[in-house]
This record gives C-alpha cells, sequence and structure tokens, in this order.
C-alpha cells in the first residue's frame, strides 16, 4: 500500500513535468519563422513590370543593392563610404530568431526534464547515516546574505529576462498580444533596474566564496567517481568539483552578462553596432545556460540532497551530512577523522 | 486559563505602561539585541535574544491591551493568549539568563530599554509564584534577618568588631544625627569585611560622622530581583526609616549594584514620596570629597590594575566618571580595558542570577566575555571591581578560568592609598 | 469609471484616510496609556534625554560596528533609496502636486530615481534575506515581519515594473498595491516608521533623569 501511494506520487510529478513540458512545446511549433511562406512570389523575376508607384524599370533588388553600397555578399561589414544602410542587423535577427529563440529556451527545460527522471529513479539522497543531532558551522552569516541576495537578483533577472526573450513566441500566443505587452514592459523595466544590482551582487559572491573553490587534485577523483551521485563515496574538501564548476560558470558566465548587460543598458558606449548584436546574443546566452544550471543547483540544494538547505539557511550542517559529502573539510575544521562515527 | 496565567497576565498588562508599550510597538524584530548579550555570545543560543525573553509579556500586550487589539481580536487576527506551559518555558530566561544590564539597549535601533521591561515582566512573574528557588529562599531570609544571606545583627556587630580592632576607630552603630547612614550588602559584610574598616579610615580622614542602623544595614533589595514591587517597597520602607528615625542627612549606599538603583532612582516612586535625606552612592561620595580636599590621595597602588563597570552603577546608574577619577588618582598603572565604560559586559551575575543556583553553569559561560576583555590587558595584575556581587562573582569565574587576578574594592582601594602624613600624629 | 481612476481616486482617499487615522489612532493610544511621573530627584533633564534619545540610536556605539555591519548599511540604503524615490521621484511629486497638495518641488532626474530605487531594492532584499537565514531572525520573526517586508517590496516592483508608463495597467497595479499598502500599515509592524520616536524618546528619558544618555 505504501509503495502504491509512494509511486502514485511520483506518478503525479511525472505527469505534471509532462504538462509542463507540453506546455512549452505548443507554441515553439506555432512560433513564427521570419523566412517567406514557401509559396511566396517573387515580383522580382525581371519578367513582370515593377509595381505602378515605381521609380522606373530598376528593379527593387537593384536598389537596395545600392543602398548597401553594391556588394550583396557584403552582409556583415561596417558601412563603407556612400552606404546607406548595412545588413548586418538582418544577420543577427536571424541568429536571435531562429537560433537562440527557438532553440535556447528549450534548455532550461531539458534540464528540469532530466532532474525529474534523476528524482524519480534515484530519489532524494538522504544521509546515510542518518542525523547525529550535532552540527558543525559551514558558511558565515555574511556568506550566506551574499548568496542569497545573488540568488534574488538571479531569479528576478532571470524570470524578467525570460519574458523579454521568449514572451512573443511564447506567451503572445496564449494571453494575447496585449497582456504580452504589458509582461514585456514591466519585465524589461525591471530587468534594467535589477541588472546592476547584478554586478554587485556577483562582486561579493566572487569575495565570499573564492577561497576553496580553486580546483585541485582531489577534484580530478570526484569527477572519475561521477561525485558520488551513482552510488559510490567520493572525499572533498570544503567545496566539491560539481560545486567549484557551478561557482565559476557563476563568476565567468556572470561576468558575460555583466559586460554585455552594461552596454545594453548604455549603448552610447559603442560605436560599432555589432557589439550591441553580440551583446544581445551573448547575454542571453550565458544567462539561459546560468538559468538551466541554476535547475541543477536548486535541486541538489533542497530535495536532491538531504541536509543541503541547512549550509545556506542556518549557516551550519549536520556532523554525518559533513562526513558523507565533504570528509577533508569534516576533518580540516573539527581535527577528527571523519571516519568515526558522531556519538 | 489557569490561575497562575491569569495573574501573571494581569500583572503583565497592569505594569505595560505607556513607556512599555512604545517598547512593544517599535520593535521590529532586527535581532541586533543579541549582538550585545553576553548570554546569546557566550553560548550561540538564539534563544537567549533579549527581545525574545520579553515574548510572553509582548504577546499579552498585543493582545489585550494595544491600540486595535480589540478589532483584531474580533477579526481574530490578535496574538494566541499566553499559556501556563509558555509561561514556565520562559522562566528560565526572565530569571537565569538576564542580569537586567542594559547593554542590549546600546545597539537596539529603536534604543528599546529591554532591562527596565525584564525588570515589570517580572512583577507577573513574581505574583503568580514562577520564581526560581534561589531566590525564593533569599527573600525567605529577608523576611527573618533582612539580609538575603541571612546575616544577623550579631554577625554584623562581630564583624564592625573586628574592623575596629583592625583599624582602631570606633564605628558608631544608630547614632542619631550622624551625617550619614551607611547600609551594607551581605556579601561585602561576609565576604569583605575590611569595606567597614575603609569606611571608617576614610570617614574619620574627613572628619565626618557616620553611623550603621541596627535594624537596617542590608542594602540589596531582593524585591527588585524578584520583581515583586510590594517586597521591594518594604525592603526600602525599612531603610527610609530607619533613616529618618536617625535624622541623617543622606544614606550611603554601597558598592553593590541593584542597590543604588532601588534606593536612589526606584525608591521615591516606591514609596510616593520624597526621602527627608539624600541619597548618595559612595563612589560619589569618596569623588565629592576627593574634589573637596577632604581625603587626598597619598602614595598610589603601583599594580597594573582596570576597573569593571558594574551595569547598575555605571551604565544605568549614571557614575561613568567618578569611579575611574578616583582610580586615576590612587594607582599609577590604570588601563581601561577594550569596550569598558558604558558599553562594558555584565559580570553575568546581577539581576539575581548569582542567588540563582540554577544558572551557575550559564553565568560561568557568560563570565567568557568578561575574561576576553581582561586578557585584552597585558599584564594585568589586578582589577577593581566596586560591587560585592560583581567581586563575588569575579572570583568565581576567575577560579573556574584558572586565571589568577586580584579583586580589589574600590573603597578599599581609596582608603589603602588615603595620604595618612596628617594621621601619623594620632 | 475604469480601474486605474478606480484605484487612484476613491479607494486611494479610503487607503489614505486608513492610513492618517489609524497611525494617528495607534500614537495617542500608546501614549494615553499613561507612566507613573517618576519622582526621584534627577541629575539631568530627561526632556533633553528624550530628544537626545531619538538622535543617540540612529547608530550604534563603535564597538558594535564589526557586528551590526551589514544590517546598518542594508538598514539606512532601504530607508533612505525608499524616502528618496517617494519624495523626490518626479512620477510621486507630479501624484502629489496633482492629487493632494497642489504644489511641487525639484526631483531627480531619471537615472538618479532609478539609482535611488537600486539601493533601496538591494537594501530591502539584503534585510530580508537576513531574516530568513540568521538563526536569531529565524526565531524572532513573526509573520507581520515577513509580510511587510513583502508587500513593501511588490509595492517597490510593481512601480518599477510601471516605469515605461505606456500601459494603465501597470500603473494602476503599482497604485492597488499602494492602497493595500496604506491600508495594512497602521495595523502592523511598519509602523515602526513613527513609533521609533516614541521607544528612543522614553528610553532617552529614563536614562537622561540619570545623567547618561544610552
Amino acid at each position: 500500500m505504501q509503495y502504491l501511494i509512494h509511486m502514485s506520487r511520483k506518478l503525479l510529478w511525472l505527469g505534471a513535468l509532462m504538462l509542463l513540458l507540453f506546455a512549452f512545446t505548443a507554441p515553439q511549433l506555432m512560433a513564427q519563422s521570419v523566412r517567406p511562406p514557401g509559396n511566396a512570389v517573387n515580383l522580382d523575376d525581371g519578367t513582370e513590370p515593377g509595381p505602378s508607384n515605381a521609380l522606373g524599370d530598376v528593379s527593387d533588388t537593384e536598389i537596395w543593392d545600392q543602398f548597401r553600397g553594391g556588394d550583396p555578399a557584403n552582409l556583415l561589414g561596417p558601412a563603407l563610404d556612400g552606404q546607406a544602410m548595412t545588413t548586418t542587423g538582418q544577420q543577427w535577427r536571424m541568429v536571435r530568431e531562429n537560433l537562440i529563440r527557438k532553440y535556447l529556451g528549450w534548455l532550461p527545460l531539458i534540464v528540469i526534464g532530466l532532474l525529474a527522471v534523476f528524482y524519480l529513479i534515484r530519489g532524494p539522497m538522504r544521509i546515510s547515516a542518518g542525523r547525529s543531532g550535532k552540527t558543525i558551522p559551514r558558511f558565515s552569516h555574511n556568506a550566506r546574505l551574499a548568496h542569497w541576495f545573488m540568488a534574488a537578483v538571479f531569479i528576478i533577472l532571470g524570470l524578467t529576462g525570460l519574458i523579454i526573450l521568449l514572451g512573443r513566441p511564447v506567451i503572445a500566443p496564449y494571453l494575447g498580444l496585449q497582456a504580452n505587452s504589458i509582461l514585456t514592459s514591466a519585465a524589461m523595466q525591471g530587468h534594467n533596474l535589477f541588472g546592476p544590482l547584478f554586478i554587485v551582487a556577483l562582486v561579493w559572491l566572487f569575495i565570499k566564496f573564492v577561497r576553496g573553490n580553486f580546483f585541485q587534485l582531489v577534484d580530478l577523483k570526484w569527477i572519475f567517481k561521477l561525485g558520488g551521485f551513482f552510488g559510490s563515496h567520493v572525499s572533498s574538501r570544503q567545496f566539491n568539483f560539481g560545486e567549484k564548476s557551478w561557482f565559476w560558470m557563476v563568476i565567468l558566465g556572470g561576468i558575460v552578462i555583466s559586460a554585455t548587460g552594461i552596454l545594453l543598458l548604455f549603448p552610447w558606449l559603442v560605436d560599432d553596432i555589432r557589439w550591441l548584436q553580440l551583446s544581445t546574443i551573448f547575454h542571453a546566452l550565458a544567462a539561459v545556460v546560468l538559468i538551466a544550471v541554476a535547475f541543477g543547483h536548486v535541486y541538489v540544494g533542497t530535495i536532491g540532497m538531504e541536509g543541503s538547505i541547512d549550509s545556506m539557511l542556518k549557516g551550519e550542517v549536520d556532523e554525518n551530512w559533513a562526513k558523507e559529502h565533504h570528509d577533508l573539510w569534516y576533518e580540516e575544521v573539527t581535527g577528527k577523522s571523519a571516519k568515526e562515527e558522531t556519538s | 486559563m489557569s490561575d497562575v496565567t491569569d495573574t501573571a497576565v494581569r500583572k503583565f498588562l497592569e505594569h505595560t505602561d505607556s513607556e512599555a508599550a512604545s517598547f512593544f510597538e517599535a520593535c521590529v524584530h532586527c535581532g541586533e539585541c543579541a549582538e550585545a548579550c553576553h548570554f546569546h555570545l557566550s553560548t550561540g543560543d538564539p534563544k537567549y535574544t533579549p527581545t525574545y525573553k520579553l515574548r510572553p509579556m509582548e504577546r499579552a500586550y498585543k493582545r489585550d491591551k494595544a491600540p486595535f487589539s480589540s478589532l483584531k481580536k474580533m477579526l481574530g487576527l490578535a496574538p494566541k493568549p499566553v499559556t501556563e506551559e509558555e509561561l514556565r518555558e520562559w522562566e528560565e530566561l526572565v530569571y537565569d539568563s538576564c542580569n537586567m544590564c542594559g547593554r542590549c539597549t546600546l545597539v537596539c535601533p529603536m534604543g528599546i530599554d529591554i532591562a527596565g521591561t525584564i525588570r515589570k515582566m517580572r512583577e507577573g512573574y513574581a505574583a503568580a509564584g514562577l520564581v526560581p528557588e534561589g531566590l525564593q529562599r533569599s527573600a525567605e531570609f529577608v523576611k527573618k534577618t533582612t539580609s538575603p544571606m541571612g546575616v544577623t545583627l550579631k554577625a554584623l556587630k562581630a564583624q564592625i568588631a573586628h574592623q575596629e580592632k583592625e583599624t582602631g576607630i570606633k564605628i558608631e552603630i544608630d547614632k542619631k544625627g550622624a551625617d550619614y547612614m551607611a547600609t551594607f550588602s551581605s556579601m561585602e559584610v561576609m565576604g569583605y569585611p575590611e569595606v567597614l574598616g575603609a569606611y571608617a579610615k576614610l570617614f574619620k580622614r574627613a572628619g565626618l560622622s557616620w553611623t550603621i542602623s541596627s535594624v537596617a544595614y542590608e542594602a540589596t533589595n531582593v524585591g527588585v530581583q524578584i520583581g515583586s514591587a510590594p517586597m521591594a517597597k518594604e525592603i526600602l520602607e525599612r531603610v527610609v526609616k530607619a533613616a529618618e528615625d536617625l535624622e541623617v542627612k543622606a544614606v550611603i549606599s554601597p558598592e553593590c549594584g541593584h542597590a543604588y538603583g532601588a534606593i536612589r532612582w526606584a525608591g521615591p516612586n516606591m514609596m510616593g514620596r520624597q526621602f527627608k535625606f539624600e541619597v548618595v552612592h559612595i563612589i560619589e561620595l569618596l569623588d565629592q570629597l576627593r574634589r573637596e580636599g577632604k581625603i587626598p590621595a597619598g602614595t598610589k597602588d603601583g599594580r597594573r590594575m582596570t576597573l569593571h563597570d558594574p551595569c547598575q552603577i555605571v551604565r544605568r546608574g549614571g557614575l561613568l566618571k567618578e569611579p575611574r577619577k578616583l582610580l586615576d588618582e590612587s594607582c599609577d598603572d590604570f588601563i581601561e580595558m577594550k569596550g569598558a565604560g558604558v558599553t562594558n559586559f555584565c559580570c553575568g551575575g546581577g539581576g539575581g542570577v548569582s542567588a540563582n543556583p540554577r544558572a551557575e553553569e550559564l553565568k560561568t559561560k557568560a563570565f567568557s566575555r568578561k575574561v576576553d576583555q581582561l586578557n585584552g590587558v597585558e599584564d594585568l595584575e589586578a582589577v577593581v571591581v566596586p560591587c560585592g556581587n560583581c567581586r563575588t562573582v569575579f572570583e568565581d569565574g576567575l577560579d573556574a578560568y584558572e586565571m589568577d587576578l586580584e579583586v580589589i574594592g574600590l573603597s578599599e582601594l581609596v582608603a589603602a592609598t588615603l595620604d595618612d602624613s596628617d594621621e601619623k600624629q594620632g | 469609471m475604469s480601474f486605474l481612476e478606480f484605484v487612484e481616486g476613491p479607494l486611494f482617499a479610503v487607503a489614505a484616510g486608513i492610513f492618517l487615522f489609524g497611525a494617528f489612532w495607534r500614537i495617542v493610544g500608546i501614549i494615553r496609556i499613561g507612566r507613573k511621573k517618576d519622582i526621584a530627584p534627577p541629575k539631568a533633564s530627561a526632556a533633553a534625554g528624550f530628544v537626545k534619545g531619538n538622535l543617540r540610536h540612529f547608530l550604534p556605539r563603535g564597538i558594535f560596528a564589526k557586528r551590526t555591519a551589514v544590517h546598518i548599511i542594508a538598514g539606512y540604503g532601504f530607508h533612505l533609496g525608499l524616502f528618496v524615490l517617494v519624495f523626490f521621484g518626479a512620477f510621486h511629486v507630479e501624484f502629489l502636486n496633482e492629487r493632494i497638495l497642489g504644489f511641487a518641488w525639484p526631483t531627480l532626474p531619471r537615472w538618479g530615481f532609478i539609482l535611488a530605487s537600486e539601493i533601496a531594492f538591494a537594501g530591502l532584499i539584503v534585510l530580508w534575506v537576513r531574516r530568513i537565514s540568521d538563526p536569531v531572525m529565524r526565531l524572532i520573526s513573526t509573520p507581520d515581519d515577513h509580510i511587510g517586508s513583502w508587500l513593501t517590496f511588490i509595492m517597490m516592483l510593481s512601480g518599477c515594473f510601471a516605469l515605461q508608463e505606456s500601459h494603465e495597467m501597470l500603473r494602476a497595479m503599482h497604485m492597488l498595491i499602494v492602497d493595500i499598502w496604506l491600508i495594512y500599515f497602521p495595523f502592523s509592524r511598519l509602523m515602526h516608521a513613527f513609533t521609533f520616536v516614541l521607544s528612543r524618546g522614553n528610553s532617552g528619558a529614563t536614562y537622561g533623569r540619570k545623567g547618561m544618555n544610552l
């Protein structure tokens, strides 16, 4: 009976997940492509006269060629003398619509899906020796504040950023263009206001957590044993390889986001519009990757691993949790062997 | 609601005047008070957060006396009533882990006087009979002998006789019309009786007459510690009556913590009238006499020493400068501890805690803050502790932490460093 | 009447009325409880102590600086930032001018407003995450503390969302939450904005008579 209840709970989760996935799938399929439809007619094949209000018998293509400085292949270069426009914007738009907007949004969903599967198969990782009831300090209050401040700012920026990026293809089909406009306007203002706070949070986070996050030999062993996620015990110091990778992803990805974000907030800082175009691409890329991995981080920190949340909410962890997951750190801090039982 | 709860809550509400109410209304639960409290700092246990100690009284106020409380009760939004279980659970917080030292007020952004409010909260506890055994025993001793340690007049007289022999100066008992009537704490009489001799020497030099009352020699007021206004008043009345009967000009409050506050600041309010005499703390008096040139300083004590500021005399009593001036003149090598003065750490034994054996372990732990302060002064030889209760706590605490330090009273130091060139003829 | 007209008109009038009357009633209620006159001979002035107490507690003593640093910085960042953006933000001054006061005063340029808002947001977020991550705060906090923080945050956030001034709905949502906040204010912990004067003053006076300024 217990097993049935247990399984049906898991199935319910799975069902909810599938519903979520479906909800996101449908509009993606409905998203407009920016290429002209297949049955469009090209009026410029030279056989038909131009539209009645055309300026003579020069074709549209030729007119636009002249605007572009004559070189149809010059789609990416900067403006030449006499050139009235460039088409780098079009190239950028192609990349943004067809690559970023169409595919990048799937990444967090895939990660959520993988996590759900992992949870259903492996379940939450419990402290094998059970809680000892004794705790040791792990993170100072200032470190916890840095983390949660970053978390709050990250969530706000992530949500508003995703609305800006995916509002048109994902929200508008459901809630209508008017609602999307309201949401996107709100999201844009929120995103722009909180953006600089991300930089503050990033610096604070770096200062508080960089010590202990440098890669060491013990991390190689952690990688080979797949982090102990699939059975077997691995040794770690204060931070394991997974945590260290996440830290550096956040810092490096965060630097990319910050730099590109600054350019997008203050576009007059650069002369060449291509910097801004690249910025939107890399800003979205880095942000969505971080959002995707953040789900993994939140998973392990909450339901995925028993006892983890204590480290960041209360600053202390159960001794058995420490011995199991960060035995070398435990020994460094307490001076006791991690192999002994906590009385 | 049980009788206990009924009585306690009724007293809570009775003693929540607009001052206490303003405190309950202003506390935003910011937790800063914990950063100043030696009980929290030495144990790391959040339950010792000062504002948390007031929780039952705060709740009673917000449920039954605060503006809008009736409206909130109608809508079911008022806080839940206080239960007897909670009152009993909080007894340890209210009595064992608060010295009413007032350090928390220093750091509170709202300037809340938690110490004074704990005093009011104890009224509820005392009326409901939820008082630690140790304090109850002291109260019983006081009923029998006027002294919380059971020091009888006979015992006092024996100490006086001994000091008269030591100093060669007569100490008058019940002398009508004397300038000053001195009161003492039992701790001093039994533990540090040299203070009697010190008074004798100093007052002889200053040329003022003084006496000790045979019915009102005890300065401490266990009623204040327990938090029972009726008991506090009764104990005080004895001293006031004796002083007025003896027609003295002033009553001297001794080197004791709460005794000064009890008679100087709370006294007239408890009695409902002004006294026919002044109240002066011995440190105040000595400082005054020294400024008047009546007790000139002689050879200074050469030991490196520091000063412990008793909470009820300095921070909550108002005598910040006087002990320092006297020390400067009495010793060569006086060094202030870090955080001395208004921000000084309590010894951990005031407010009835040292009379409460149940709180012994906690008190010793809290003393670790004081130990840190003392260790901050290099090559320290002695510490001047102008409070009998603090002195006992120091002696126990230094022993527990295996520290070798002399503990001296201020009057004795001033008497010992008195310029006695005139006396050599006597 | 449109939704916007409703939240900026009748609902605002009701909310502001409840706010003003409620705050006044509560303060008067606290004072009316009364306290016995202190007849012990004073060493110094209690009235001066009332004022000194109010000023002294704006900053904790130096010895506590390290322990209280984050709290003080975040606290002042939030309070000062909020004060500046409410009373010197162009949109707010315009609202007050049109609806209530009939006069205006110099306001911040847009970037100044954004900066003040950022500081206010940062401060409020740090204060709230402090409340959930510090064992002392976790023990002593009540629902009122959390609701007060979140309501204020959502009010500020809705204001931020309406910055483009292009959609009535966003402005209306902000006004609605402001109205809710104004109604919640006098019955909650938010009243500390006024009660702090009484509490600082009371202990300032009590200690002032003894000649101490704590």
